[in-house]
């Protein structure tokens, strides 16, 4: 059972994944990307889908019920240029790493936090791959510049 | 009344008359001087009770950094083969970002083990070693192996995954949330060297998902095998092929009860 704390920051976290799915979806339908590209489009697409489904059972009645739609719209309008995709998915990738760590430090709930450290370390995963399509710079696929949203 | 026929009546007479000579025997008797020169049913020599053993903070973190080491010193041996050569000719630099990198999570972890009261740890799992990397090593380098190069990506692979997952797991395991954090802040970057070699593995976006070996159906390298962090076993298959062309799969898991570097436990 998670306490009322946990629960406001367990929400937060799917409304940031709502969003991260929204964007994966909105660049899936406009069709710039083709082939191999658009396959890791919607295999991103697909985890985050998983993310806020998994934090959607866990919180049950207080689930988020609403996407984050300030981190949506940014990221909606830094993607008006489409040379622009992989730059702008790796930086909101890497938000949501650093995003999720940061909630982990309030989060009272071993399970929940457990459940956050799962998808974190897939997330980076994702950083990293998603850092290779933008530079061959090592440390950028590495290292996390990104700061966290300020949570609840 | 019940009763009781005189054949049972015997049969139960020499049973309690068995029973009393073996408690007889274990037992000392009263008025009887022990002089030890009989040894005797029950008697042991003494033992020495082993040292509590908390899974605590503490031990979790020594143990995060004992593999830490296992990973430097997989790297330093890597690099020391001289095999990153041709098309992994840029494994050496990455060796090298990854072995540096693993050295500054072993100090971050060895800071954190010392601001909890703890002593650091600053040596690699011996168990994981003898378990896993050891023989690991020894059927890359054998001579037969034409495959030394990629099997050694391959084995750092697998060392970069079983961190990965040891940070996850432990996550459950810390009580401190800012530790949990701290652990996760590592993880994550042991889950993006994975992830890198996957690609040295079995490169191409079309390998960044799970894709599966036409001819046996097993699962191919994957920069990123899941939605989730996985807790599973880790396949690492090394070493020359076998007569049937199979190589070995060693399986390797993330550290349990008896690979623990509990606080009495030093270098």
């Amino acid at each position: 059972m998670l306490n009322d704390a946990d629960s406001k920051l367990l929400a937060f976290a799917q409304a940031l994944e709502l969003a991260i799915r929204d964007i994966y979806a909105t660049l899936v339908d406009r069709g710039t990307k083709t082939g191999d590209e658009l396959a890791i489009l919607k295999l991103m697409h697909s985890h985050h889908v998983a993310y806020e489904q998994s934090l959607n059972g866990m919180l049950s009645k207080k689930a988020a019920t609403s996407r984050n739609d300030e981190v949506f719209t940014q990221t909606f309008s830094a993607l008006s240029d489409p040379t622009k995709t992989w730059p702008v998915l790796l930086e909101l990738e890497n938000t949501a790493v650093a995003t999720h760590t940061a909630l982990v430090e309030k989060i009272e709930s071993p399970t929940a936090a457990s459940l956050i450290a799962s998808v974190v370390m897939v997330e980076a995963r994702h950083a990293a791959i998603i850092s290779t399509l933008v530079t061959t710079n090592l440390a950028q696929a590495l290292d996390n510049p990104a700061t966290a949203l300020a949570a609840p | 009344m019940s009763q009781i026929s005189r054949r049972e009546l015997l049969r139960l007479s020499a049973t309690s008359l068995a029973s009393g000579l073996v408690l007889a025997a274990c037992g000392k008797q009263s008025g009887v001087q022990d002089d030890g020169a009989i040894a005797r049913l029950g008697e042991a020599p003494s033992t020495t009770a082993l040292a509590e053993a908390e899974v605590n903070d503490v031990v979790l973190l020594r143990t995060a950094s004992s593999l830490e080491y296992n990973a430097i010193d997989t790297y330093t041996a890597a690099l020391g083969l001289g095999v990153f050569k041709g098309d992994l000719a840029a494994a050496t630099e990455i060796a090298k970002r990854f072995r540096e990198d693993h050295q500054n999570h072993a100090d971050a972890v060895n800071s954190l083990v010392r601001a909890l009261g703890g002593k650091e740890y600053r040596c690699a799992n011996t168990r994981i070693n003898d378990l896993y990397l050891a023989p690991a090593l020894a059927l890359i380098t054998d001579e037969k192996n034409p495959n030394v190069g990629i099997d050694v990506v391959a084995l750092a692979h697998a060392l970069e995954n079983l961190a990965a997952q040891t940070y996850q797991g432990v996550v459950e395991l810390i009580s401190d949330p800012k530790l949990r954090a701290d652990a996760i802040r590592i993880g994550q970057q042991e889950s993006r060297h994975a992830a890198l070699l996957a690609q040295v593995l079995n490169p191409g976006l079309a390998a960044v998902g799970p894709t599966f070996d036409e001819t046996t159906g097993k699962p191919k390298i994957a920069a990123i095998p899941g939605a989730f962090g996985s807790q599973t076993n880790i396949q690492l298959t090394v070493g020359a092929p076998k007569d049937d062309g199979s190589r070995t799969t060693l399986l390797l898991e993330t550290p349990s009860l008896n690979s623990l570097i509990y606080e009495g436990v030093s270098c």
